[in-house]
C-alpha cells in the first residue's frame, strides 16, 4: 500500500514539475532586484516578464526580488528586465522611461531608486531659466496663457472634455488677473478684451462639443493675440493661421512652437497652416 | 624582413605621390549569418556586416582595392563623395563591374569632409549586408569624442523574393506587421466607411513601408554599447542610414539632440527632440553623456514602428527611452482618402506642402495626436486613468527636425552660370510596384544632358503615396528652403507625398554619367531615377562597349516577375500564372474539372498597361473550353454563347473600377462579346480574403481564402460551371 502511495506521490511530483518547469527548455534561474510596491505591481511585473514556454517569473513583494527561470538559448536577463522596465519598473540594470512610470496606477508609484537621471544638457538648463524668468516677470498673465495653451492642446487632439475642463480654469484665471498690477498699455488692452475673452472661455467650458468649442476658440484666439502683441508670457509666441477654417475665411491661434499643430481640425488636418507672426517677449 | 620591405614600399609610394595616400583592402565574400536563429546568406566585407568603417582626412588620396571573393559580380559606390566619374562605382554606368574572383582598385583624391558611407550598387546586394561607414575628418579638426551609428535593416528572406512579392502586391508582409487594415478591424475601430472609401478610391492597405524586417541594427547589432565616454562629455554621433528601405526616427533618452551636419555638410546647430533619417541620409548630432554610473539610450525606431535598435551612451544604470507607440493606420487611411482623387491623383488642398514641414503622417502618431479611441469605451476605470496619465505626459510640443530648419554656416550660392529648370513628378503604382519619374522608368527615358558650368534647378513634386529619398551622385545640391544665401547642401532629399521641393546644383564635373535616383532599394530597381550626362563626355575606358553596358543598366527595370496562384480543390483545379514587368503582362488561366462533366477551360493573354495609374490595359489572346454538360444559352447581349465548346482568339480591354473591381470587356474572332467583373482579395479579417466574379454569359463564382503561410491558403469556392469545392491554394 505504501509503495503505491509512494509511486502516486512520485507521479504527482513529476507531473507538478513537468507542469511548471519542464516546459522551459535549457533553463537557467536568476534572482534580480526589481523595485515595486504592491500586489498590483507583482501582477504587472510578472506579466511583463513572463513568456509562455520561455520565461517564468516570480516577484517577491517583501524583498523586491524577481526570480526568473528562462530558456537561455532564447532570451536573457537583460531582455527580461528591459520588458519589465517598459512596464514602468526600475531594476539595477534599467531605469524605466519616466512616461511608463507615470502611467502606473497611484498605488504602484513606488519610490524610485534613482530619482531623476541628470541630463547634463545645456538645453534643459536654458529651459529652466526661461521658466524662472516667466514666473518672476509675467506671472500676472502667465496663468491665462497656460490655460489657453492647454485648451489649444486639447483641441488639437479633438478632446472636448479636456478642453472644457481647461477652459473652466481659463475663466477662473481671467477673473483672477489683478488688473492693478498690469502696465498701463496692457491694462487698456485687457479692459477692451476682458468681456469677450470671458464669454468665449465660458462657452468652451460649457460644452464637450468640439465644433462649438472651436467656433469660440477662434474669437478667443484673436482677442488674446491683441494682448500677446503687447505682453507674452515671457516666451516667444507664434501667431498661426489655418487657411481653411470657416469655409476658407480662416482662423488663427497662438502657439509656443513654430511647428504647426492645427487645433481646428484635429488629426485630419493636423499640420495644415502657417505661422503669420512671431511675437517676441 | 618582409615587414621592412612593405614599410619601404608604403613610404616610397607615399613619397612619390607627395600626398598622404591612405590605402584599404576590402575583401567581399559570401557568408552565412544567424541573427534570428535561422542561418541565411549574407555578404560580408572583411568578414563583417556591416563593412569596416573607413577613415580619411581631407586632402588624402584614397586607394581602395576591392577583392571580390564571390563567384558573382559586385560593385562599391562611394555615397556622397565628389570624385571622378569612373570612380563612382555604379556598375556598367560609370565603372566596370567587379567580376567574381577579381580585384578592382579605386583611387581618388578626398576633396571634402564629413560623414558618408559606401555600399554595393549591384542589384540587391546592399540588403544582404554590403554597406559601411566612410568618415572624412577635417584637416584641422578640433578633436572631439565621436561615435559612428550605422543603421540598417535585416531580413531573413531572400531580397529577390521580397522584390518579387512586392511586384505581386502580396500582403504577407502586412500580415507579419499587423498592418493588413482589414474590414473587421475597420469596423471594430469605427472606420468602416474610411476603409470603404479607401477601396472605392482604388487603394489597397497603405503602410509607411513595404517590407517586413526581422531585425534593425546599429553597427550590425540590435543593441550597441559605447561605455567609453566620460560623464557630461559632449559626443558627436555620426548617424548613417544604410538601410535598404527603412526610415528611422531618432530619439535620445537624455533629451535634446543638437543636429550639426547632414549628408556630410555642416549646418548651424539646431536643437530638436527627434528627427527622421531618410534612407541613405546621414546626420551628425551632438548629445551629452549622463553623469557617472548612468547610460542613456539613443534609439532608432523604424518608421513603421515594427522594431528598433539602440546605442547605449555611457555606462551603468541604463535609462530607457519610451518606445514610439504603434501607428494609427486608419487615421492615415482617412487622411489619404482626403488627399486622393478618384482619378488617382494626390491633391494637397492648396496647402503648398514642402520640406517635411507638414508631416501628414503625424495623424498616425499617438504621441502627437493622442491614443487611438476605440469605438465603444470598453476600457476599465483603471485603464482610463492610464489614458489620463498618458495625455498629461505626452509632450504636445515635441520639436521635430524638418528641412526648413537646416541652415548652412557659410553662403552656398551657386557660381554664376546659365540656369535651367527641370520638373520631375514622382509617380508610381503601389499595387504593381511601378515607380517612375514623370511616369517613365530609367530605361524608358532618355539621359538628361547637362553642360559643365550650368546651374540645374529641379522642381520635384511627389504625386505618389510614399516618401522617396532622392539621391544625386557626385554633386551636392542646395535645398531652397527659405534660408536664402545659407540654403543647406545635401545629396539626398527626402520628399513626402504631395510635397513640392526645389533643389539646385552646379554642374561642376567635367564629364560622365551621374545617377539621380530614389534610394529605397526596391524603388531604384523598379526604375525610379534618371541619368544626368555631361555633354561631350569622353569614352569611359572602364566600359569598352558603352552600348552593351547601358543595356545592362536598363535591364534592371525591364525585368519580368513571375507569380502564380494554383488552386487544388475537390471540384478541380483553378489557377493563374503571370509574367509581368513595368508595362507588359502575359498570363495563363485555367479551370480543370475532375470529371468529364465539368470539362475544362483555359485562356492565355498578352497585354499592356496604358495609362499613368495603370487602371487601363488591353490584351490579346485565346480561349479554349469544353463542357459537354452545358447547354448553349443567350448572353446578356442577346448573342448565343459558346459556353459548351469554344476555341477562339480574342482581344479585350481591362479597366479597374472603383472599389478595385476589374471590368474585362472582350470580343472574340467570332464576334461574341463578354463583359466580366472580378474583385479579388477583399480583406475581411487579417487572414481571410473573399473574392467574386460574374460575366455576361451568366457565369459566376465566389470564393474565400484563409491565408496559412506566405505560400499556402485554405480555400473554398463555388463556380457556376464546376460547382462547390474546397482545398488548398498555392500562392507564389
Amino acid at each position: 500500500m505504501k509503495t503505491i502511495q509512494n509511486i502516486f506521490l512520485a507521479l504527482v511530483t513529476t507531473f507538478f514539475f513537468t507542469g511548471c518547469d519542464a516546459q522551459i527548455k535549457n533553463p537557467k534561474t536568476e534572482t534580480v532586484k526589481v523595485y515595486g510596491n504592491c500586489g498590483m505591481c507583482k501582477r504587472t511585473i510578472e506579466k511583463a516578464a513572463n513568456e509562455r514556454g520561455i520565461v517564468k517569473a516570480n516577484w517577491n513583494i517583501d524583498s523586491d526580488m524577481l526570480t526568473v527561470t528562462y530558456d537561455q538559448t532564447k532570451t536573457n536577463t537583460d531582455a527580461i528586465l528591459k520588458k519589465v522596465a517598459y512596464a514602468g519598473y526600475d531594476s539595477d540594470l534599467f531605469r524605466a522611461p519616466n512616461e511608463a512610470y507615470k502611467n502606473l496606477p497611484e498605488c504602484c508609484q513606488y519610490d524610485r531608486p534613482v530619482k531623476a537621471m541628470a541630463v547634463a544638457n545645456n538645453h534643459s538648463e536654458h529651459q529652466g531659466h526661461n521658466m524662472a524668468d516667466m514666473s518672476q516677470n509675467n506671472d500676472v498673465l502667465s496663468v491665462v496663457y497656460t490655460h489657453y495653451f492647454a485648451v489649444k492642446d486639447a483641441l488639437i487632439k479633438s478632446d472636448g472634455k479636456t478642453a472644457a475642463t481647461q477652459a473652466a480654469g481659463l475663466v477662473k484665471a481671467i477673473t483672477a488677473v489683478p488688473m492693478d498690477k498690469l502696465k498701463p498699455a496692457q491694462h487698456t488692452i485687457w479692459m477692451k478684451i476682458l468681456n469677450e475673452l470671458k464669454t468665449d472661455a465660458e462657452h468652451i467650458a460649457e460644452t464637450n462639443d468640439v465644433k462649438h468649442q472651436r467656433d469660440h476658440f477662434a474669437s478667443l484666439s484673436e482677442n488674446l493675440y491683441t494682448l500677446a502683441k503687447s505682453a507674452t508670457n515671457g516666451n516667444t509666441i507664434y501667431y498661426q493661421k489655418c487657411p481653411m477654417y470657416n469655409d476658407g475665411k480662416g482662423a488663427f491661434w497662438l502657439s509656443q512652437e513654430n511647428t504647426i499643430k492645427n487645433p481646428y481640425y484635429g488629426s485630419a488636418m493636423l499640420t495644415c497652416g502657417s505661422t503669420v507672426e512671431t511675437l517676441k517677449p | 624582413m618582409k615587414g621592412l620591405l612593405s614599410l619601404f614600399i608604403v613610404l616610397f609610394t607615399a613619397n612619390s605621390w607627395s600626398q598622404n595616400v591612405k590605402e584599404y583592402d576590402l575583401y567581399v565574400s559570401d557568408t552565412i549569418v544567424n541573427y534570428t536563429g535561422k542561418k541565411v546568406n549574407g555578404i560580408a566585407i572583411n568578414g563583417s556586416i556591416p563593412a569596416p568603417t573607413l577613415h580619411f582626412t581631407e586632402g588624402d588620396t584614397a586607394v581602395i582595392r576591392v577583392h571580390n571573393k564571390m563567384h558573382h559580380e559586385t560593385s562599391i559606390h562611394w555615397h556622397g563623395l565628389l570624385l571622378p566619374n569612373e570612380q563612382d562605382g555604379v556598375p556598367y554606368l560609370t565603372t566596370a563591374p567587379i567580376k567574381g574572383m577579381s580585384t578592382h582598385t579605386y583611387k581618388f583624391p578626398i576633396k571634402q569632409s564629413g560623414t558618408y558611407w559606401y555600399h554595393s550598387h549591384t542589384m540587391l546586394q546592399e540588403q544582404n549586408g554590403m554597406y559601411g561607414a566612410f568618415i572624412i575628418h577635417k584637416k584641422e579638426e578640433v578633436p572631439m569624442p565621436e561615435y559612428t551609428m550605422l543603421l540598417s535593416d535585416w531580413t531573413d528572406a531572400n531580397p529577390h523574393e521580397i522584390e518579387r512579392s512586392l511586384h505581386k502586391a502580396n500582403d504577407w508582409y502586412a500580415i507579419k506587421k499587423g498592418a493588413t487594415q482589414n474590414y473587421a478591424e475597420a469596423i471594430g475601430k469605427g472606420h468602416f466607411k474610411t476603409k470603404l472609401t479607401n477601396e472605392w478610391k482604388r487603394m489597397h492597405a497603405m503602410d509607411v513601408s513595404d517590407v517586413y524586417y526581422e531585425r534593425f541594427f546599429v553597427n550590425g547589432k540590435t543593441e550597441d554599447q559605447a561605455p567609453q565616454f566620460k560623464p557630461g562629455e559632449k559626443v558627436r554621433v555620426r548617424v548613417i542610414n544604410g538601410s535598404a528601405s527603412t526610415y528611422f526616427w531618432i530619439n535620445y533618452a537624455g533629451g535634446k539632440i543638437d543636429v550639426v551636419a547632414s549628408d556630410g555638410m555642416d549646418v548651424q546647430p539646431v536643437p530638436v527632440d527627434r528627427f527622421i533619417v531618410g534612407v541613405s541620409e546621414t546626420y551628425d548630432i551632438i548629445v551629452t553623456i549622463p553623469e557617472k554610473g548612468n547610460a542613456f539610450e539613443l534609439v532608432a525606431t523604424a518608421e513603421d514602428r515594427t522594431g528598433q535598435a539602440s546605442l547605449w551612451l555611457g555606462s551603468g544604470l541604463k535609462q530607457l527611452q519610451q518606445p514610439l507607440p504603434k501607428l494609427k493606420y486608419f487615421e492615415g487611411m482617412k487622411m489619404m482618402n482626403d488627399m486622393m482623387t478618384v482619378g488617382g491623383n494626390m491633391k494637397d488642398m492648396g496647402m503648398n506642402m514642402s520640406l517635411q514641414q507638414m508631416d501628414m503622417n503625424a495623424v498616425m502618431y499617438p504621441e502627437i495626436t493622442g491614443k487611438e479611441q476605440p469605438k465603444k469605451s470598453t476600457a476599465m476605470p483603471e485603464m482610463s486613468k492610464h489614458d489620463h496619465g498618458q495625455d498629461s505626459n505626452t509632450n504636445p510640443d515635441i520639436v521635430t527636425l524638418h528641412y526648413a530648419m537646416l541652415k548652412s554656416p557659410v553662403k552656398t550660392n551657386l557660381p554664376d552660370g546659365p540656369v535651367r529648370t527641370l520638373h520631375f513628378e514622382l509617380t508610381g503604382n503601389m499595387n504593381r510596384y511601378v515607380w517612375t519619374l514623370n511616369n517613365k522608368t530609367i530605361s524608358e527615358s532618355d539621359k538628361v544632358m547637362i553642360k559643365k558650368g550650368e546651374n540645374i534647378r529641379i522642381v520635384i513634386t511627389n504625386n505618389s503615396m510614399m516618401r522617396h529619398p532622392m539621391h544625386l551622385h557626385g554633386h551636392f545640391f542646395r535645398i531652397l528652403n527659405g534660408q536664402g544665401d545659407y540654403a543647406p547642401l545635401k545629396n539626398v532629399l527626402d520628399i513626402m507625398p504631395m510635397e513640392t521641393d526645389t533643389i539646385e546644383f552646379h554642374a561642376s564635373e567635367e564629364y560622365g554619367d551621374w545617377y539621380f535616383h530614389c534610394h529605397i532599394l526596391y524603388h531604384m530597381m523598379a526604375g525610379m531615377g534618371r541619368i544626368f550626362t555631361y555633354e561631350n563626355s569622353p569614352p569611359n575606358p572602364q566600359l569598352p562597349d558603352p552600348k552593351k553596358a547601358l543595356k545592362m543598366v536598363y535591364n534592371d527595370d525591364r525585368r519580368y516577375y513571375f507569380s502564380a496562384e494554383v488552386g487544388l480543390e475537390s471540384n478541380g483545379s483553378d489557377g493563374e500564372m503571370r509574367l509581368e514587368n513595368t508595362r507588359n503582362f502575359f498570363d495563363v488561366e485555367w479551370r480543370l474539372g475532375l470529371d468529364k462533366k465539368s470539362g475544362y477551360e483555359t485562356e492565355a493573354h498578352f497585354g499592356r498597361y496604358l495609362d499613368k495609374n495603370q487602371y487601363l490595359s488591353v490584351y490579346t489572346g485565346f480561349d479554349f473550353r469544353y463542357h459537354n454538360s452545358l447547354e448553349r444559352s443567350k448572353n446578356l447581349f442577346g448573342q448565343m454563347s459558346t459556353q459548351d465548346q469554344r476555341a477562339v482568339a480574342c482581344i479585350g480591354i481591362i479597366y479597374q473600377l472603383p472599389w478595385l473591381v476589374n471590368a474585362d470587356m472582350r470580343l472574340d474572332h467570332e464576334g461574341k462579346a463578354r463583359l466580366q467583373f472580378t474583385r479579388k482579395d477583399i480583406p475581411v479579417t487579417e487572414r481571410l480574403r473573399l473574392w467574386g466574379s460574374w460575366n455576361t454569359d451568366f457565369e459566376y463564382s465566389v470564393g474565400s481564402r484563409y491565408i496559412l503561410t506566405k505560400y499556402w491558403s485554405l480555400s473554398a469556392h463555388y463556380d457556376s460551371d464546376m460547382g462547390l469545392g474546397g482545398g488548398l491554394v498555392l500562392t507564389y
